[in-house]
């Protein structure tokens, strides 16, 4: 009986290290997207977070946007961004980023994973960084997409093709 | 003469204004929709009263140039302004915290027409028609 509960300790303490703080966004998050010639927000965003500073090898990000939910700020481009010539949001509702790795670089980190937008998915690296505050934090990152990647728009046309992303999600300790 | 027709435009303004703010408040008790933050009483009435002065203005001259067919000129010319001026609604970009931008120019097309109704409302108070004395017999 001594020996299986010693055991049992010794199991779990092992597994400490394994177990990454998984982090809640909070509804003040900000997704936007900018370029000369189109900017605005995705207003829907959910996420799994788990991420460890100390223990990177356990972090994972999962995160889900709702093409629906953007908003350009003109009521005729949200329509024009969610029609089938852009996002087409009622045969792609969703754009997915799931993490395959995150690494220490300098002082942020890189999330690589696949991102999948309008049914294409590829690989991508997010540069960003976590400011912790006591059991509360934020993650903030930028990168860029090229929209003919995701065969979003026509090539060629008048929208610019790099589109920037910024993204901010504050979270707190679950 | 400039008095009479810049206290027509005034006069029209005030009442645009007010049928501009009774709408927005029916608009916004029927859908929801809160436009506040970009469009302010204080810019409706401001606006408005602005439009209709500088269409006093224009009128001044037209009829200076035009006489006794400045009348249609000017309304007709009322018309097509207020009627290009929608352009407005429809292409511009609201700050991305408003919910559904989707909304604005249902509020404030309607609005564009106010100040050239009233300014032809209030005509006839401000120049009654001149009937000329062979019919008046």
């Amino acid at each position: 009986m001594r020996y299986k509960a010693i055991l049992a300790a010794l199991l779990f303490m092992m597994a400490l290290p394994a177990m990454a703080a998984s982090w809640q966004p909070t509804n003040k998050y900000s997704i936007r997207f900018s370029s000369n010639d189109a900017s605005g927000i995705f207003k829907t965003f959910s996420s799994t977070l788990v991420f460890d500073e100390q223990n990177l090898g356990t972090s994972k990000f999962t995160a889900t946007v709702e093409v629906a939910s953007i908003n350009t700020g003109n009521g005729l481009q949200n329509k024009h961004a969610k029609g089938a010539e852009w996002f087409d949001a009622t045969t792609y509702p969703q754009i997915r980023f799931v993490s395959d790795k995150i690494v220490k670089a300098g002082s942020g980190y890189q999330a690589t994973g696949t991102l999948e937008m309008h049914g294409v998915k590829k690989q991508v690296t997010i540069p960003f960084t976590f400011q912790r505050k006591g059991n509360a934090g934020t993650f903030a990152g930028s990168f860029s997409v090229n929209r003919n990647d995701y065969h979003i728009g026509k090539a060629g046309n008048k929208v610019e093709e790099v589109i920037r992303i910024d993204i901010s999600v504050p979270v707190v300790q679950k | 003469m400039l008095r009479k027709i810049l206290l027509h435009g005034f006069t029209a303004g005030v009442l645009a204004a007010l049928a501009s703010l009774v709408y927005q408040q029916i608009y916004f008790k029927s859908l929801g929709a809160d436009f506040s933050t970009v469009i302010s009483t204080t810019g409706i009435i401001a606006t408005c009263v602005g439009a209709t002065l500088l269409a006093s203005l224009g009128y001044f001259l037209v009829q200076r140039l035009l006489k006794s067919r400045a009348p249609a000129v000017f309304n007709l010319l009322l018309l097509l302004l207020s009627f290009a001026s929608i352009v407005g609604p429809f292409a511009i970009k609201l700050p991305l915290e408003l919910e559904a931008p989707e909304l604005f120019p249902g509020l404030t097309v309607p609005m564009h027409f106010f100040p050239a109704l009233a300014w032809l409302a209030l005509s006839p108070l401000f120049y009654p028609m001149q009937v000329p004395a062979e019919k008046r017999a």
